[in-house]
């Protein structure tokens, strides 16, 4: 696919041109404040380091509301479900940063796949044109090359940008992103040996890690049973920030709001950090302390998602837990005690 | 050599003297955190592990919240309301006294991430800090701050900054503040209550539910909240804003003349939301009705969890 540039003086028709028979939804804001909204095509910034919360939420709410039931028999549609999930409208993403995008690819895999389809996670990913913006300069708790990503990654985009000039450079990586390009006036150039180049600086800025991949040689039940679980998990507060704010985290809960005459069914975001997220009806828990929740985190992340996603891990190195968890409780560290494992 | 490094110091012989004395299972403290500004809670078993203890400034979370269902013998680092709360545990019944050596640490304020956010808004690679200032460092840059100007409104209205009943001091004592007038919340407590309400649900607009600062809060330590109780179910599990403004009101109350306004459950909050702002109403309330402050004799039960038939409120009689 080929790459184009857009000049500092045609970014305003760029993104003009971009939203003709689409909503633009770009990061707006700085630090905690930062998030994903509705943009005015003249208001586009390049100055951000990356959303507060991860994109996810775009395609699978904290709370969507999936349908509505009622038992009344004098009210329309008695004793029907009558289908509440969110509509999903026609919707370019531009700014999404590559962690990001990756983490959408490992989600889409859990909502999209040769089993289940999820309808509602499918309506507004489809109907959604992803541009990533590419770090130049990584922040200080990036690690998405040592995942297996880069501050320049392709997985789950359309288009990927990267500032240039005060304008853009773009390369297109599919053909609705060729397509969505070519309706604008962006001009057709040769920019490969350019993103190579600022593709190996910010992978060089970011440093190795290599206990990632140490861990892939590591057999399921040698980690499991490794003796620094305990402690490890001893500091967590059991909160959910972690799960909250993964762009990959994707567990959630199915609650009926009702009462006699009817009520509606939700899905919310679920943790499993939380004692109650494998509370049993018979009173049993499966992961009855912090220990096993909190390996229970590292091993999908680090173990588990990669054997069913072909070596994709669960964590796109984005940085978001390692900044925010409370009692600092961060994966660089674990996944170092999980390399170590000894082999039994 | 600075005052936070002796602090350090003395912390690391201490804890290696109670673990290898027999007075302590566990020392409770902070070691260096991974990313900056964070000192990180840690568990010292071995005096091998007592070299990762340090005091600084970015020591936010409240260490007592550890104590409850513990069964080992627990030497605990603590700024002058983690004190307070462990002395609470004790008088709760979470944590037997006996079992308790409390090291306190004399605390001069701990530093508040947003409002060095503020000031320095660039990423931060590292940052060091000294008795007065921070110096961070990013890409291209180093900052100085003053540590005055950005430590956390909690820390600037304490009153208790040395430990009150502190096993041992491993320090000299720090000055203390001018008394807690509550200033803050003239303008709050001049509001309608349908304009407090407003505000209050403008406050928690943005909260997610992950209860992070009920996770930080010593005194949150029911062995299933009100919010995770399932038969049946008290709550709605959805951002439904009248079920969020129920679990704050709910836990609000729940910690009424318990809070040491220790601020863990701010440092906590991912989304910067002013979560005290419940509990610094209802402290003004508990200190002008009952003289009250938590946390400063082992056997004072909190206010609201008592009944005298002396009561002056007619409502009981």
């Amino acid at each position: 696919m080929p790459e184009y540039l857009v000049k500092e003086n045609a970014l305003a028709d760029f993104f003009r041109e971009l939203t003709q028979d689409r909503r633009l939804l770009t990061p707006q804001g700085q630090g905690e404040n930062c998030r994903l909204e509705e943009t005015d095509p003249s208001k586009v910034s390049l100055e951000y380091t990356n959303t507060h919360k991860s994109p996810k939420e775009c395609f699978f709410p904290q709370t969507e509301k999936l349908l509505a039931f009622s038992k009344e028999a004098d009210k329309p549609h008695p004793n029907e479900y009558r289908d509440l999930g969110d509509k999903a409208v026609a919707t370019v993403i531009f700014g999404l940063r590559p962690c990001d995008a990756r983490g959408l690819c490992v989600a889409d895999k859990v909502f999209q796949n040769d089993r289940f389809t999820d309808p509602y996670w499918k309506g507004k990913y489809e109907k959604t044109l992803k541009i990533g913006l590419a770090c130049l300069n990584p922040s200080p708790q990036c690690f998405c090359a040592a995942m297996g990503g880069s501050p320049f990654g392709e997985a789950g985009l359309d288009v990927l940008a990267y500032p240039r000039d005060k304008g853009l450079g773009l390369k297109t990586l599919t053909e609705a992103g060729e397509a969505l390009i070519k309706t604008t006036k962006a001009e057709p150039g040769d920019l490969k040996s350019e993103i190579a180049d600022l593709e190996k600086k910010a992978i060089e800025a970011q440093g190795p890690i290599d206990h990632f991949v140490a861990i892939n040689e590591r057999k399921i039940m040698e980690l499991y049973k490794a003796p620094h679980w305990p402690t490890t998990a001893e500091p967590c507060l059991g909160c959910g920030v972690c799960t909250f704010f993964c762009p990959t985290c994707h567990c959630f809960d199915i609650q009926d709001e009702a009462n006699e005459r009817g009520g509606i069914r939700m899905r919310n975001w679920d943790t499993c950090m939380s004692a109650l997220f494998t509370q049993h009806g018979s009173g049993h828990n499966p992961r009855p302390s912090k220990t096993e929740r909190i390996r229970q985190r590292f091993m999908h992340k680090l173990k588990y998602i990669p054997i069913k996603q072909d070596g994709v891990r669960g964590c796109t190195g984005c940085g978001r837990c390692v900044v925010m968890c409370p009692a600092n409780i961060d994966i660089r560290s674990v996944a170092a005690l999980m390399a170590q494992t000894q082999a039994s | 050599m600075s005052n936070l490094d002796t602090l350090t110091q003395k912390i690391r012989e201490k804890a290696k003297s109670l673990l290898e004395g027999g007075q302590a299972d566990v020392v409770i403290g902070y070691r260096t955190g991974t990313v900056p500004l964070m000192a990180a809670p840690f568990f010292a078993r071995t005096p091998q592990d007592c070299d990762q203890l340090v005091w600084s400034s970015f020591a936010r979370l409240n260490l007592a919240n550890y104590l409850p269902g513990r069964t080992e013998k627990v030497a605990l680092v603590a700024k002058g309301c983690d004190a307070r709360n462990a002395v609470g545990q004790v008088a709760e019944n979470q944590y037997p006294k006996d079992k308790l050596f409390i090291l306190g640490v004399p605390c001069s304020g701990q530093v508040d991430a947003a409002k060095v956010a503020a000031k320095e808004p660039r990423p931060i690679q590292t940052s060091e800090e000294t008795d007065d200032s921070i110096k961070l460092t990013g890409p291209g840059y180093s900052t100085d701050l003053k540590k005055e100007d950005v430590l956390r409104r909690n820390c600037l209205t304490c009153a208790h900054r040395t430990p009150t009943l502190a096993n041992e001091l491993v320090g000299p004592e720090v000055p203390s503040l001018p008394t807690d007038d509550f200033s803050d919340l003239t303008a709050l407590l001049a509001k309608s209550s349908e304009e407090r309400l407003t505000y209050f649900k403008d406050l928690i607009k943005d909260c997610l539910r992950c209860y992070a600062c009920r996770n930080a809060c010593p005194l949150c330590y029911c062995p299933v909240c009100f919010v995770d109780e399932t038969r049946p179910q008290w709550l709605g599990k959805s951002t439904d804003p009248m079920d969020t403004m129920t679990f704050h009101l709910l836990r609000g109350l729940h910690c009424a003349g318990r809070c040491t306004a220790c601020g863990a459950c701010e440092t906590a909050c991912p989304v910067n939301i002013k979560v005290r702002e419940f509990n610094r109403v209802l402290d003004k309330t508990v200190k002008e009705n009952w003289s009250y402050e938590p946390g400063l004799a082992w056997d004072q039960k909190p206010p609201l969890t008592v009944y005298q038939p002396n009561d002056p409120a007619d409502f009981i009689k």
